[in-house]
């Protein structure tokens, strides 16, 4: 591994150099428990019980909106370029593929919309981190998918216009997924006030 | 307490701060003010006032005494405080330009109006309480203790001898008075005396001064940090060996805490402190009801008239057992109870007071109210009436070796909770942001087109 530091470039270095780092520290402490007969000290249930759920809830609420965030903006990136690019040589598309950047935007909403669900939510509780999570992770992988796609239909559509359609049913389906996981999230979310 | 070895400090530097303390030790301010005076027109004999700082020692008070009353009239009011000292002077009798609050108008007009008044600043206290003895024997007479109502009574002789002792307080009972206020009071009565006397026309000494001092200001000898552990320092927190039930010979049950503190609410909340008939010499505690055997540990400590109550009895309950997920045992104080006449309160402890069977469980603050470990079992349990609150406590159920605790396992653990929270979340902002660093290093700009010596791109103004 050292001896490739010639070869790489500054991330690789950088990630290298974290990653040594990281796995370490674990192995460092992981002897100092073992030695000192102090592994009952390490309790994953004690971390998880005595931080604080206001912690796990806030992270909820951030990762709801940033992930779906950061999947309509990978998504919109992708098909932005591709519109763009296509729209050079064929420059009826533009207008057309708008449709694809809405499906990627549509994302977004939703994870502001769960956002705004979540931290309304009168009793804290872990199920905000909880579904924070579903719609975040949903949204991303969504985003990105009606990005890949909508960047596909765009290419499709500068060199056959009757393409345009079909691609977007494959689209439709792709947005569907993040609807999904907005569903699961207002479930998790409503079932603190019906249960207990 | 220092922490230096004897070992560890060379024999000569040892030999020197043992002389040092020697030397120095004991210099503490126990002194009393002394003041004497007679009427007017009898003067006391000329004397030395003594040097500034010169503490008069106990012959040399005789020596003032036989030189003042040599010459002055034989009839003697001592007035005898109970406390006094030189700061009393200080504080209340309006030295800073304040003469208006002086608690001492008639002492200091008396002083003013007699001449050569004997003013012994700093007199050692042993010796100051040996004053009506050495009175007595230089005048030859009993003293008489009196009060100004008993002395308006009496017909004095001019040229008599007599030794009459008003005893002052310094402090009224439960404090109610201010010390202004009492020694306001105690110059009151020196007035009324002293116009009793100018009164029946009688000449005659007066002495003001006290039994012991109000303020024992001690001062620790010269510091022996600097030349090494003085060999005379006492240390004043006696360590104390832990609470021991012993099953048989061999001891079960050890507790130690710097307190407990046990508070009930009734119209108010009155609190009481376990730790001294728990802990150390004074301790009056009886363990009895207490048992353990390999699952269960019960020390029971019973004491009497506690706040109020009869009998009252602090219950510690352990109970200890295998564990698969962590495969070893732990130990849990499953309750904390208070019985008092009769009643109960119940405590539940197990969801944070445990530990390997093999340790014992330390925590610097165990209470039930504030960062509480300790929780009432419900709402409308006795529990919610009483406040404990264990400092510095320690303790251990099971596997005890010989009479000392095994290794404390700390209610603290390295990071806190709070620390692991902003670890966590750090570590998520640098994920993200290192992610989102990595992406942008990804950007390239799209260069297969480009030909540096081709002709710069023309944008055209129309669309």
């Amino acid at each position: 591994l050292f001896l490739h530091f010639g070869t790489m470039n500054g991330h690789a270095i950088l990630y290298t150099g974290v990653t040594v780092a990281f796995w370490s520290t674990l192995l460092i402490v992981g002897i100092c428990y073992t030695i000192f007969d102090l592994g009952f000290r390490f309790d994953v249930a004690w971390f998880l019980t005595e931080t604080s759920p206001f912690m796990w809830a806030n992270l909820g609420i951030g990762l709801a909106i940033s992930l779906s965030v950061v999947g309509a903006a990978w998504g919109i990136y992708i098909t932005g370029s591709s519109i763009i690019g296509g729209g050079v040589k064929a420059p009826r598309i533009k207008t057309k593929n708008l449709v694809s950047i809405i499906f990627c935007e549509a994302v977004a909403i939703y994870g502001i919309i769960m956002a705004i669900v979540i931290s309304n939510m009168a009793e804290v509780s872990y199920s905000m981190f909880g579904a924070g999570l579903t719609v975040g992770f949903s949204n991303l992988f969504c985003g990105i998918c009606v990005g890949i796609v909508g960047s596909g239909a765009a290419l499709a559509d500068a060199q056959n216009a009757s393409l345009f359609v079909k691609i977007l049913i494959v689209e439709i389906f792709g947005s569907a997924i993040g609807l999904f996981g907005v569903i699961v999230a207002i479930l998790q979310t409503s079932k603190v006030k019906m249960g207990d | 307490m220092l922490g230096y070895k004897m070992s560890q400090i060379p024999g000569s530097a040892l030999s020197f701060a043992v002389l040092f303390t020697l030397l120095f030790s004991g210099r503490c301010s126990h002194q009393v003010p002394l003041v004497m005076w007679s009427s007017e027109g009898h003067a006391l004999p000329r004397h030395a006032p003594p040097l500034a700082g010169h503490t008069v020692s106990g012959p040399q008070l005789l020596s003032y005494l036989t030189a003042a009353l040599s010459g002055a009239p034989h009839n003697v009011l001592l007035f005898l405080q109970d406390k006094l000292s030189m700061d009393d002077f200080t504080v209340f009798g309006g030295v800073f330009g304040n003469k208006q609050d002086s608690a001492f108008p008639n002492l200091e007009s008396a002083l003013q109006s007699s001449t050569f008044p004997l003013v012994l600043p700093a007199l050692s206290w042993p010796d100051s309480s040996a004053l009506p003895g050495m009175l007595q024997e230089q005048l030859g007479t009993a003293p008489l203790y009196l009060d100004p109502e008993t002395l308006a009574q009496l017909r004095l002789n001019s040229s008599g001898v007599a030794l009459l002792v008003f005893r002052l307080p310094y402090s009224t009972e439960a404090d109610m008075m201010s010390p202004r206020a009492v020694l306001r009071g105690n110059d009151e009565v020196v007035g009324q005396v002293l116009n009793i006397m100018k009164a029946q026309g009688v000449p005659y000494t007066a002495v003001y001064t006290a039994v012991r001092p109000s303020r024992v200001i001690a001062e620790g000898s010269l510091d022996g940090e600097s030349v090494g552990r003085s060999l005379l320092q006492a240390s004043s927190n006696e360590p104390y060996p832990p609470v021991e039930f012993k099953r048989g010979e061999s001891t079960c049950i050890l507790l130690w805490a710097e307190n407990l503190t046990v508070s009930h609410f009734r119209e108010q909340w009155r609190r009481h402190e376990l730790g001294p008939q728990t802990f150390g010499s004074s301790a009056t505690v009886s363990l009895t009801g207490s048992s353990c055997n390999r699952t269960h540990s019960r020390l029971v400590l019973n004491y009497e008239n506690v706040l109020g109550f009869r009998s009252f009895r602090l219950i510690f309950s352990m109970s200890q057992r295998y564990y698969s997920v962590s495969a070893r045992n732990w130990f849990t104080m499953d309750q904390v109870e208070l019985e008092y006449d009769g009643q109960r309160a119940l405590f539940n402890g197990s969801r944070n007071i445990y530990a390997p069977t093999e340790y014992s469980y330390r925590c610097e603050s165990v209470t039930s109210f504030r960062d509480a470990l300790l929780a009432a079992h419900s709402l409308t349990d006795n529990a919610t009436q009483w406040r404990l609150s264990f400092e510095e406590f320690q303790i251990q159920g099971f596997n005890v070796t010989g009479t000392q605790f095994s290794y404390a396992s700390d209610c603290a653990s390295f990071f806190t909770p709070g620390i692991w929270m902003g670890l966590v979340t750090s570590l998520l902002m640098l994920l993200v942001f290192t992610y989102g660093l990595h992406m942008i290093m990804q950007l390239r700009t799209m260069d297969r087109f480009d030909d540096p010596k081709g002709p710069a791109i023309a944008v055209p103004q129309n669309e």
